[in-house]
């Protein structure tokens, strides 16, 4: 893993967690509770720019980087690395979020109202 | 100033009992949108002759199409509707005395039906009843603020359909520099909300003729405000200029932005509650009384419509909740007058479409929405010349183009009333600090309410102190915070070591004991606040790089970590010999790791390298051999509770939860009150599917540590997966005595 002082995502480790997470039982229920793909762009400082894609399958409760690539995404959510994080760790209410333009959602609105904070597991504390 | 005295009238800027009408703007903004926010509510239910004179064609005609709309008290039949709507509250505060609950709850003049309640508001009477009149044919005379508010009311009519404004002779007004510079100030920033569609010279040579009516030299003329004395002001003023966009996009904006609340809320009524939180959840008479219309219209609509009731079921509820916030800014936004509409059947989720309700045709919708939200004020033509219908139909196919911003021109929009409000108001107070009255008013709704100065300042890594420390005054507050934290009363300790540092602010052992107390009480943030302080004092602590390793690992900063990490082997007395100073600029967790395995078979015995590897690992994600690294030093210092903690913290992020929750055990029994050990618990337990066991631990550690974030806000998680939406009350308002009561361990 090559990963340096330049900076990587806080959402990365969130990510691979939950790629892990999506594979135990408790994640497969997020996945039959869920059932849509969301692809999710997150940008370092400003929402936009240098986004890494991610695509958050859960149909198939799969965690990969870059676009979804079997068609298009039930729904696109752009943010903020921190935002991300707040959001995912249940810190900043998506709704709030949203409307402090801190999260923009592309597609349908049904899907993106269920990405909530109950589809993350929690990081452990050491 | 607070922006809800300014718009409530508060008792600072009015006087009592007369509301703002002894000021002329104030008059001005009482009579447009109401004198206080409550009346304005109401007022914009109940257009008056003012607010909807004959000159404005663009409201269809159409009655009842609701069934049941004789009980629907907002039929948006302007006159004949306001004047149903009083009769039907005078009868009802008949007979149950809820008039004088209106006045009480009203704080300010009430409509002019109501005036014999309220014979003393003579003063407001007259200007609300002057108004009419005086849109057509302004009167000029009388005292000078009668005749201001007059003629800023003409003024403020010209903008309506866009007419060149005439200067006009008036008396001597005796205005003081300070109320021209207001004015000139105010109507700069006014015009461009009410000429948004027109040009610069347009809007400048209106603003010139008022102002040269005025006697106001207009060559010190404004940009709307001093740039650069408030940025954000500043910055938002240009965004939300820039973005002057069809109406369609705010009705996309808004109706995403209502599913997803409303989704929440079918989930979990957490939505409810956040929005609560955020603005306080006093009760409101007048918009109950509001609710009650509704919910019998609703109740009406039932034999109608079976399909959405249980739609209109929970909106109604959510109406309700959203209408027991009494923030005027949120009780004026769309989105609660659009879960209105929702709750009275009005609209419809058709295939999570938002669509008018068949029965309600959506001109009829798209007019109620003018008369709602602009409630004849003037931008109101500016927003209609977009086409209303057209919006309504757009909005009725629910598309939605998330375009970038949308948000800042809906919000921009949604201030405006309270913009007026304060306009009036701080007229009225003379200009005194009315500059930093606006910074604090838009301060207000740009501020994220939920971050108290605290909290940011703990992101931001400076340490937050708690109030009322009665250790400070201690003779010998490092003793005492040391023999607390033995004891395993971290709360305590802090406090302690909080008195030590500031009379020390020196002492690197007491900011780095406190550090250790706050990671032990689940709180990263403060911990690195309190570690930095000590390694200021002493750069070489090497528990200090490790424990900021730590923290900056859980807190997910893992490039900081790595630095700590191997600032920690660079001042190692016996490691430092292996740092390679060309490393320190690019540094990999591969080359650093590679480093300390390198210690580790130079010295096997010393647990803390392990350790340091541990971390490591947990940085690169590299979980067995993390695993591995914190049970090889667990064989040096089994007696070690953090070693335990951080065993089991691994074990949990690589998805073994059950052997976590064993090695939480270990450190639990040997440290019983070891806080972060009870959430990390909780968390194994949620991240395992198993909510209701993690409840009680979210609530063991909350028990010791009420200041920890993170597990408040994991609970809520916790509490919502568990259908436990009744006790999310006590999560919000953080009533451990319910929870624990509720969920004994």
């Amino acid at each position: 893993m090559a990963n340096s002082t330049d900076s990587p995502l806080k959402s990365d480790a969130l990510l691979e967690q939950l790629k892990q997470y999506l594979t135990t039982d408790a994640g497969k229920q997020v996945v039959k509770n869920i059932g849509h793909v969301y692809q999710i762009n997150i940008s370092p400082k400003k929402i936009g720019t240098d986004e890494v894609v991610y695509t958050i399958d859960l149909k198939k409760g799969e965690v990969t980087k870059g676009p979804y690539e079997g068609g298009k995404p039930d729904a696109t959510l752009s943010f903020k690395d921190e935002d991300f994080i707040k959001i995912a760790l249940g810190k900043m209410n998506p709704q709030m979020a949203f409307l402090r333009g801190a999260l923009k959602i592309k597609g349908s609105i049904s899907a993106a109202q269920k990405f909530t904070p109950d589809i993350f597991p929690k990081p452990a504390k050491l | 100033m607070a922006m809800r005295e300014l718009v409530t009238g508060g008792a600072a800027c009015a006087v009592p009992g007369s509301s703002s009408s002894s000021n002329p703007l104030g008059a001005l903004a009482n009579a447009l949108v109401g004198s206080s926010s409550k009346t304005q509510e109401r007022l914009r239910e109940i257009p008056t002759s003012q607010l909807t004179g004959p000159e404005r064609p663009f409201y269809p005609e159409s009655h009842g199409q609701l069934p049941g709309s004789e009980l629907d008290h907002p039929p948006f039949q302007p006159n004949e509707q306001a004047s149903k709507f009083f009769s039907g509250f005078h009868s009802a505060a008949d007979q149950s005395g809820l008039a004088s609950a209106w006045n009480e709850v009203q704080g300010g003049p009430p409509p002019p039906h109501l005036r014999e309640m309220q014979p003393g508001l003579a003063e407001f009477d007259r200007i609300y009843d002057q108004m009419p009149a005086s849109q057509h044919q302004p009167v000029f005379e009388g005292p000078p603020q009668r005749v201001l508010s007059n003629f800023l009311h003409s003024f403020v009519e010209t903008s309506r359909g866009g007419i060149p404004f005439h200067p006009t002779p008036l008396p001597l007004l005796g205005l003081s520099e300070g109320d021209k510079q207001c004015i000139r100030d105010r109507s700069s920033i006014m015009a461009r909300h009410f000429f948004a569609d027109k040009n610069e010279d347009f809007i400048n040579a209106q603003v010139n003729a008022l102002l040269s009516s005025l006697d106001i030299d207009s060559s010190k003329q404004v940009k709307g405000f001093q740039p650069g004395r408030f940025h954000e002001l500043e910055d938002y003023w240009n965004e939300s200029q820039a973005l002057q966009r069809p109406g369609g996009h705010i009705a996309d904006g808004w109706a995403s932005e209502y599913s997803l609340n409303r989704e929440k809320y079918a989930n979990h009524e957490g939505w409810a509650q956040s929005f609560e939180q955020q603005y306080g959840a006093n009760g409101w008479a007048s918009e109950f009384e509001q609710e009650k219309f509704q919910l019998a219209s609703a109740q009406q609509m039932a034999g109608g419509n079976m399909m959405n009731l249980s739609a209109m079921e929970q909106t109604r509820k959510l109406a309700n909740t959203l209408a027991e916030n009494n923030d005027p800014k949120f009780q004026n936004s769309k989105f609660l007058q659009f879960v209105s509409k929702m709750s009275r059947g009005e609209l419809i989720i058709d295939d999570n479409q938002v669509k008018p309700n068949s029965l309600s045709p959506s001109d009829n919708w798209a007019s109620e929405y003018q008369q709602q939200y602009s409630g004849g004020l003037p931008w109101a033509d500016e927003f209609v010349s977009n086409k209303t219908n057209q919006w309504a139909d757009e909005f009725a196919e629910g598309k939605q183009h998330a375009s970038d911003d949308q948000w800042v021109d809906e919000f921009s929009k949604l201030h405006m009333q309270d913009w007026v409000e304060e306009f009036g108001q701080q007229v009225g107070e003379g200009a005194s600090g009315e500059a930093d009255n606006w910074a604090n008013a838009y301060d207000e709704f740009l501020n994220e309410q939920v971050a108290a100065k605290g909290k940011t300042d703990a992101s931001n890594g400076i340490y937050v102190f708690s109030d009322m420390n009665p250790y400070v005054g201690h003779p010998n507050p490092l003793k005492e915070g040391q023999d607390l934290f033995r004891k395993g009363l971290l709360s305590e300790a802090v406090l302690a070591l909080e008195a030590e540092v500031m009379k020390n602010p020196e002492n690197s052992e007491g900011w780095r004991l406190l550090g250790i107390a706050h990671a032990e009480n689940d709180d990263d943030q403060q911990a690195i606040a309190a570690m930095k302080r000590a390694l200021d004092v002493d750069p070489t602590n090497l528990e200090v790089l490790l424990a900021l390793g730590v923290s900056h690992t859980n807190e997910l900063e893992q490039a900081a970590a790595l630095r700590y990490l191997y600032g920690y082997l660079q001042h190692h007395p016996k490691y430092g010999a292996l740092a390679r100073p060309e490393l320190s600029d690019s540094l990999y967790y591969a080359d650093v790791a590679g480093l300390f395995n390198e210690a580790a078979k130079m010295f096997p015995d010393d647990a803390d390298v392990h350790i340091v590897l541990g971390v490591l690992y947990n940085l690169s994600r590299e979980f067995d051999k993390a695993i591995a690294s914190f049970q090889t030093a667990l064989k040096l210092k089994p007696q070690d509770y953090s070693l335990w903690n951080k065993l089991g913290a691994t074990q949990a992020n690589s998805i073994q939860s059950a052997d976590a929750i064993l090695a939480y055990q270990q450190a639990l029994d040997l440290k019983p009150n070891y806080v972060r050990a009870w959430a990390n618990m909780g968390i194994s337990y949620a991240n395992q599917g198993l909510y209701e066991e993690s409840i009680k631990y979210y609530v063991r550690s909350l028990s010791m540590n009420p200041k920890a974030d993170n597990a408040w806000q994991y609970l809520r998680i916790s509490l919502s997966c568990a259908s436990r939406n009744d006790m999310l009350d006590a999560c919000d308002s953080r009533n451990l005595d319910v929870l624990q009561k509720e969920f004994p361990l």
